[in-house]
């Protein structure tokens, strides 16, 4: 699913309607579950791969740096605090 | 005959893309990189290198899980750029080699380095943001042609830190039988320090990186015997991306000087670069 995410078209899709698009590919319902709730953090320790989760991250306006902080189990501007150069985005 | 004139180890963050896309190199966060390249670009202006072998992996946008291999190189001679699932960045088509791309193919599958030989391939930010880096482009292109090595460094299993090391050594001896006076430099690409996953994200090790580049310098060998669950334990799951640099040092004879080197680490990756000259 994620490899389709590398097409405009194909991310207007997902946006457009989430359910269909993912009902092409054979995800199990814990999956599809997940990507609903943008529980990245979860999707991870489900075995996805980092730079294919970056597409659905894209897809849904959520940022590398946004999804590290909620895999941390911080805020945006708590995970920010944490770096040397919190411009560098 | 073909060779290999310098090596560069540089890190190849992708929020890179659009600093250079949107002219923001001299913002505050930003210049302690991109100042480090001025005198990296004028070396490689007097080097005046015709081709860059450039040792990287794809993030998921060309090479996909459902096939993947652990060495891959391009030949053709023209390489897109590719969307890596953020838009397709504003970037000319980078110039490739061909007929060089296919010796060094049937010299390193001689030498029992059984790459995947690709006659299309899009290129996304492993390998554009080290050529935005030190090659910048202009209306009229690139100034240098490509050769694109792809390593798998992101799905297990892995090749080794010395299996990488030994394709470095296999590919100066398939540039140097080469029939055509090509000057070449290698990049070695990725790292340094960094994890994106889980509870760890953002971890980073600059004692490590630091430590990396000192060996890379003088003892590369000791880099070789690097096992990737060190290199994830130490520095990072992702650094083991640095496993590529020791292809780019492999390329180089042990005696070549170093000429640069600057670390800088602003967010989530220990952003590091070294040249060596012939």
């Amino acid at each position: 699913m994620c490899a389709a995410l590398c097409s405009p078209a194909e991310r207007e899709a997902f946006k457009r309607d989430e359910e269909t698009f993912m009902a092409r590919f054979c995800l199990t319902e814990e999956e599809k579950g997940l990507i609903r709730k943008r529980d990245f953090k979860g999707l991870i320790e489900h075995g996805m791969n980092i730079y294919a989760m970056l597409k659905i991250g894209s897809t849904t306006g959520n940022s590398l740096y946004r999804m590290g902080a909620q895999m941390r189990g911080e805020s945006y501007e708590e995970f920010l605090a944490t770096r040397n150069m919190k411009d560098a985005v | 005959m073909a060779r290999i004139v310098g090596g560069i180890g540089l890190s190849h963050v992708p929020s890179v893309g659009p600093v250079v896309d949107r002219g923001r190199q001299t913002a505050p966060a930003w210049k302690p990189l991109f100042d480090a390249y001025i005198p990296v670009r004028s070396w490689l202006e007097k080097l005046n290198p015709d081709v860059a072998i450039v040792v990287y992996n794809d993030h998921v946008a060309e090479f996909t899980f459902d096939k993947y291999p652990t060495f891959a190189l391009g030949a053709a001679d023209r390489y897109p750029i590719a969307d890596e699932g953020f838009g397709t960045r504003p970037l000319p088509e980078v110039p490739g080699d061909a007929e060089f791309s296919i010796h060094l193919c049937e010299e390193l599958i001689a030498a029992e380095f059984d790459l995947t030989v690709c006659q299309e391939l899009g290129v996304e930010h492993g390998f554009l943001v080290p050529m935005n880096l030190c090659f910048p482009h202009t209306a009229s292109g690139w100034p240098v042609r490509s050769v694109p090595l792809q390593v798998n460094v992101i799905q297990h299993p892995l090749p080794t830190a010395r299996r990488c090391y030994r394709l470095g050594q296999a590919l100066r001896k398939a540039v140097s039988s080469y029939k055509e006076d090509l000057k070449v430099v290698v990049l070695g690409t990725g790292g340094m320090s960094h994890q994106l996953q889980g509870k760890r994200f953002g971890f980073m090790n600059e004692k490590f990186d630091q430590w990396f580049l000192d060996q890379l310098e003088g003892n590369p060998e000791a880099l070789a015997e690097l096992s990737h669950h060190k290199i994830m334990e130490e520095a990072g799951a992702e650094a083991v991306e640095l496993i590529m640099w020791l292809t780019m040092r492999g390329a180089l004879s042990p005696k070549a000087k170093r000429v640069h080197r600057h670390y800088y680490a602003p967010m989530t990756t220990g952003m590091g670069l070294i040249t060596f000259e012939e």
